[in-house]
């Protein structure tokens, strides 16, 4: 409970930062810290293999990828200028009010099914044995599906960051190219 | 042991950060850093309801999430690399010209 406590309100700040920092970089680290509580979280919730993959996976890979890109793209400034949108800030702050008050009352409405240790006790820790179990007989498909998924992101990442290929068609790319008139194409082609 | 409304709460308070933040941000890559944080609120929840029903499933559907995420951004952050090599700009507001 105490645990509860402290990773929920660590995860909490973590996520204001990451809206509300003025430096991309910063909000990147806030969001690192929220993930670092949601493993935490995971693992009071017996999900230890969760709780690994979420470090790794999450707060290791995605976000160095994030802080490549924004270090790439020097995109650590704010935009700033005139909102497009009247009343974005005030709409989105309503409507968010809205959805967590929602989602709060749809939580605090909910009855566990059965008492929760034994739940707790039936995930058998949540380590890498029983999820692989599970992910290689009942999720044997999706499992496959995600792989190709993986191979295809990763051939279309590289095709997409692919500089185009300079074509060979004779012309110096340093000669200005002019179309022809359609009257004076043959005489521009004799010269 | 902390009941699962509260986990469920918590996820609900973070998912509404997150939209807050994909509706108010300007920079594209602050968009996709606030799609991440809706996704873990998600993971969140799943997680505290395969608690409470004793099932493995849901974590499963979580390492799946979280490998669709990774795949997300792989491609979402290359498309910026490219926009940006052509436009000079992420910021969302610029790069709206499919808005039909």
């Amino acid at each position: 409970m105490i645990a509860f406590m402290i990773l929920g309100a660590l995860a909490l700040v973590g996520a204001i930062i990451t809206i509300a920092a003025k430096n991309a970089v910063h909000a990147a680290l806030g969001l690192v810290g929220t993930l670092l509580s949601v493993a935490g979280l995971f693992a009071s919730l017996n999900a230890s293999f969760l709780a690994a993959t979420q470090v790794i996976v999450y707060a290791g890979a995605i976000m160095v990828l994030f802080l490549f890109v924004i270090m790439l793209l020097n995109a650590n400034q704010p935009i700033s200028g005139r909102d497009p949108v009247p009343f974005v800030r005030e709409l989105a702050g309503i409507g968010g009010v809205i959805l967590a008050g929602a989602l709060a009352v749809l939580a605090l409405t909910y009855r566990d099914p059965r008492p929760l240790a034994e739940g707790a006790q039936a995930l058998r820790g949540g380590g890498a044995g029983p999820v692989g179990e599970v992910l290689l007989t009942r999720f044997l498909l999706p499992f496959e599906a995600v792989s190709i998924l993986l191979l295809v992101a990763i051939v279309g990442a590289v095709a997409l960051v692919q500089r185009p290929v300079p074509q060979s068609d004779g012309v110096p790319d340093t000669e200005a190219v002019s179309l022809p008139l359609p009257g004076t194409e043959r005489e521009e082609v004799r010269a | 042991m902390a009941p699962t409304s509260y986990y469920v709460a918590l996820s609900g308070l973070l998912f509404a950060i997150g939209m807050i933040g994909v509706l108010t941000r300007r920079t594209a890559i602050m968009v996709f850093l606030s799609v991440e944080l809706m996704l873990n609120a998600a993971n969140l929840a799943l997680v505290a309801f395969a608690r409470s029903w004793g099932d493995l499933t849901a974590q499963t559907a979580v390492f799946i999430v979280m490998t669709l995420a990774a795949a997300e951004v792989a491609i979402g952050l290359a498309i910026i690399v490219a926009i940006f090599r052509k436009r000079e700009t992420t910021n969302v507001d610029d790069l709206a010209t499919l808005k039909g």
